[in-house]
């Protein structure tokens, strides 16, 4: 489908690196448990992106399967996260991760 | 053609991303986060794999980050932390920890012998997919099933309201 010769779509895995690694830094420094969230699922869709390249570029639809069930897994992880933050806030009435230390002793 | 929209569509995804991480509401990085499905959906696209695309725009911008603007609509989050108020300690060790491993994958990305092939044929046929779905990981497909029945349920009992419960047990 599409022709060898479109080289440049070969560097779709750096793109997908830099997500990851901004999904990370992301994840890493950022105190609002949504905004956490949404970095995981920057990642996610990093990685998705790495199977899209590698099914499309062996031939094997393996790696569409598994970004199917990658999808549906961030979908239930979305949703229960949500909800996790919802209740968290009702708790304490802020969403500041520093504000859950209660587990640290 | 398809190397200009790769390269317009690569550095928009990256961006939206970065829109996502340094916005200072929440709000606003829920909105580059659908641009940036959206910038991957193209990508999707420009591979060839239509069906997957399609599942991006369905799934990604269409539920989860409906739910995302949803829960930040519902909470009252007046009073945002900025990026200024985290310590430059470690946001300096953040930062050289993502470099470390991003180097790292990068690496392992180059080193990868399934990135030699470059065999572009039988992927993106739908009735692969849906035969290999079906044969092989079914399953999987079986086990993913049960696992959205029982995300439902927690997710209605992880969002009940506690004192709507205690309403009705008076």
């Amino acid at each position: 489908m599409i022709p060898a010769s479109v080289q440049i779509l070969h560097w779709s895995h750096y793109v997908a690196a830099c997500l990851f690694a901004l999904g990370l830094f992301g994840f890493l420094i950022r105190k609002n448990a949504i905004v956490v969230l949404m970095c995981i699922e920057l990642m996610l869709n990093a990685v998705n992106l790495i199977l899209v390249e590698v099914s499309m570029r062996s031939g094997h639809p393996e790696g569409l399967i598994f970004v199917i069930f990658i999808i549906t897994v961030a979908a239930a992880e979305a949703a229960v996260g949500l909800g996790i933050i919802l209740n968290l806030y009702r708790a304490k009435g802020t969403v500041n991760i520093d504000a859950f230390r209660e587990l640290q002793g | 053609m398809r190397e200009v929209f790769f390269m317009i569509f690569s550095v928009f995804t990256v961006l939206a991303a970065l829109g996502v991480v340094v916005s200072r509401h929440a709000i606003f990085s829920a909105f580059s986060l659908v641009l940036s499905f959206f910038g991957l959906a193209v990508l999707y696209l420009l591979w060839g794999s239509s069906f997957v695309a399609m599942l991006q725009i369905l799934i990604y911008t269409g539920a989860i980050v409906v739910l995302f603007v949803f829960v930040v609509m519902l909470l009252d989050l007046k009073k945002e932390e900025t990026l200024d108020s985290a310590k430059t300690g470690p946001l300096v060790l953040a930062g050289v920890s993502v470099w470390l491993f991003s180097l790292l994958v990068l690496r392992a990305l180059n080193r990868a012998t399934f990135f030699k092939s470059t065999n572009i044929e039988a992927a993106s046929d739908m009735k692969s997919i849906s035969t290999l779905l079906f044969s092989k990981y079914l399953w999987g497909f079986e086990i993913l099933s049960v696992f959205l029945l029982a995300l439902i349920v927690s997710a209605c009992v992880l969002a009940r309201a506690e004192h709507m419960e205690r309403k009705a047990d008076q």
